[in-house]
């Protein structure tokens, strides 16, 4: 399946063609993890990055769904 | 180690020896201490026997980077409890290089007299008439200042507000190029100043008379494995000098945790304008500075200049709080008109969290609509014309709520909260519920841990335990003078075993994980709740105002459900 990724922080700085009126389309696996999407983006766990999804934060082993955007941060602990 | 003590009644000035019982305390640790045991707790916090104490960190004034906070501390005006606000700059490194471990302020002006305390390079301190300043702002004032002594000074200064002693009143700091951008805004510490007499503490930066490092060689190397750490670690090396602390919006907006339109919302329409990505790609257009570095001695630079759309610099180091007070709260948004409060604010010289919050309270009776970005400038300015109205919303969030009979003030002890909506964050409800400080969110933010996944920020269950623990952290770590971006790095445990040592090696005493940061957390709660338990608060202060019990917050739709007794639980110790 397809799902679109917002990115945010320093997350981007990988991807140079991003646009982030339009994120980053990604094609996953049916049943895949947080971690699964993760790894796909080739976004190392040394970014500290975090999914969220209907406004909720997801866990590693969440399960992305079908049809629903995903934000992606780093974490950051305040301001 | 010496303190300055300056009497503003008599106009002298005393330098004495530390103490034996305030030795080895720094910043929030000796201003807290020292205010409980020197301060009749139901004292005028505007009247002569309250203190106004600056002390730079434990650290401030070493070697170590980003160890330029400064802890200023008096009784408060906004809340009548104790109060310790601290800010960066240059300042803290400034006097810890001349070896001041604390400046006192004490006794009270005569009505109508003001004056700078100057510190030079030798460490001399003198009362210089500050007549021709009066009713100044900060920029103008803070430039009058580097013409007379040089661009190599720090200046702490007070604005109209704080002259007028109005209760959300900051004390701005300058950075690394003069501008008066930081602040100890929290509190009404200003207005305390003001109160004084004081317009400004004005230190010459060159100072050689730093205190002895009892153990410099460990010092040294424990300082280079924490100074690496920090360069490392994502947050503080990668994430700050990209975005700053406006890197936050984005996360909590998509939590659904962001007080909006005076905390009716969880997630603002149209937040994407305000995000920290939005700000760093409007100003890198306008060839603004992304990032900056604000403080002395910093290595993470996540400051930043804003600039308008002719290049022309409107406000520095524009923050996570600042955006979220001024752009979520009243519901502006638009960056331009948020930079610009800020800098109001700066130069009249009040707190951008209580104002922000004061207008969207404001804005929520009917005074102004929600989004009205120019009936917010005329709202602020007419703090700095002294317009009754501006008094009003000069004095924070609770005096604008009396104003209007309007009871949906998100306020605790009478301090604004900061921008995680206890709704849909329940831990940082916590801490803005105890706190004795009145709501902060400096004092123990959870919000690290639910963006690691480590918390479900709509978790009741075991946040009064990790908002306890993280504000014994807090209080520790505010005695260092390190600024809160290093300390993240701090948090893991071998870094965290190197601050230690480095601290261990300054104060020539071993510290293990019991003493820093547990049993000094502790000591500086303990004393910041017994002042507060005289001045007559008791646990029935601790609460969240009653809508956040009964209103829920879209789009989760949920209340804050922690009981009396979970948070009076908290400092059970």
């Amino acid at each position: 399946m397809r799902i679109t990724a917002k990115l945010y922080g320093t997350l981007s700085q990988q991807f140079p063609e991003y646009r982030h009126s339009e994120g980053i389309e990604v094609e996953i696996p049916d049943g895949a993890t947080v971690n699964d999407l993760l790894a796909l983006l080739e976004i190392s766990e040394s970014k500290g990055a975090v999914v969220a999804m209907e406004g909720r934060i997801l866990k590693g082993d969440d399960t992305i769904r079908h049809g629903v955007p995903v934000q992606i941060f780093n974490a950051i602990h305040g301001g | 180690m010496k303190f300055i003590k300056v009497n503003m009644n008599k106009k002298t000035i005393g330098v004495e020896d530390v103490p034996e019982k305030y030795k080895g305390l720094g910043g929030r640790g000796l201003t807290s201490i020292m205010i409980n045991q020197e301060v009749p707790p139901t004292c005028d916090p505007l009247g002569p026997d309250n203190k106004l104490i600056f002390a730079p960190g434990l650290l401030s004034g070493t070697p170590l980077p980003n160890t330029s906070r400064i802890s200023i501390g008096a009784k408060s005006p906004l809340t009548g409890t104790i109060k310790e606000s601290n800010s960066g700059g240059t300042v803290s490194a400034a006097l810890g290089r001349l070896g001041i471990t604390a400046i006192i302020i004490e006794g009270q002006a005569p009505e109508g007299d003001l004056s700078i305390l100057v510190i030079d390079k030798a460490g001399n301190a003198s009362l210089i008439p500050a007549q021709d300043y009066k009713g100044m702002r900060t920029y103008q004032f803070v430039e009058k200042m580097l013409e007379i002594y040089g661009k190599k000074t720090s200046v702490l200064s007070i604005g109209p507000a704080g002259e007028s002693r109005l209760t959300a009143a900051s004390i701005q700091s300058s950075d690394m190029d003069g501008h008066p951008c930081h602040a100890a805004a929290r509190g009404g510490l200003g207005a305390v100043m003001g109160a004084k007499g004081l317009k400004a503490l004005v230190v010459d930066q060159g100072g050689k008379s730093a205190d002895a490092i009892a153990d410099p060689k460990a010092f040294k190397e424990a300082g280079k494995i924490f100074t690496k750490a920090v360069k490392e670690h994502p947050e503080p090396g990668q994430l700050m000098p990209t975005l700053g602390t406006a890197a936050l919006v984005a996360p909590l907006n998509s939590m659904g945790a962001f007080p909006c339109y005076n905390a009716r919302k969880g997630v603002m329409d149209g937040w994407e304008q305000i995000s920290g990505e939005a700000m760093a790609e409007l100003i890198k257009e306008r060839g603004g500075k992304t990032t900056h570095m604000g403080c002395a001695q910093c290595i993470i630079h996540c400051s930043n200049e804003f600039v308008d759309k002719e290049g022309n610099y409107v406000t520095g180091s524009l923050e996570y709080e600042t955006i979220w007070a001024m752009g979520g709260m009243a519901a502006i948004a638009d960056l331009d008109t948020i930079a610009r409060l800020d800098f109001l604010c700066d130069d009249i010289g009040v707190d951008t969290m209580s104002t922000g919050v004061a207008v969207a309270v404001a804005m929520d009776a009917g005074y102004k609509e929600f989004g009205d970005g120019a009936g917010a400038i005329e709202m602020v300015k007419e703090i700095g014309t002294g317009t009754e109205f501006g008094k009003i919303l000069g004095n924070g969030p609770v005096a604008v709520g009396k104003y209007f009979n309007h009871s949906r003030v998100p306020a605790v002890k009478g301090q604004a909260i900061a921008g995680y909506d206890p709704r849909a964050m329940r831990g940082n409800g916590v801490t803005f519920a105890t706190s004795p400080m009145g709501a902060d969110h400096t004092a123990g933010n959870l919000i690290g841990l639910c963006l690691q996944g480590k918390l479900d920020p709509m978790q009741a269950e075991g946040v009064v335990e990790i908002s306890r623990d993280l504000q014994i952290a807090m209080a520790a770590f505010d005695c260092t003078g390190q600024c809160f971006m290093a300390t993240v790095a701090a948090f893991d445990p071998e870094p965290g075993e190197a601050f230690r040592k480095v601290l261990s090696a300054k104060l020539g005493t071993e510290l293990g994980p019991d003493d820093f940061p547990g049993a000094m957390g502790i000591r500086v709660l303990k004393a910041e709740r017994e002042f507060n338990r005289k001045a007559g608060f008791t646990n029935q202060d601790d609460r969240l105002p009653k809508f956040f019990y009964e209103e829920p917050l879209p789009p989760h739709n949920t209340v804050f459900v922690i009981s009396d007794e979970e948070l009076d639980s908290v400092f059970d110790f």
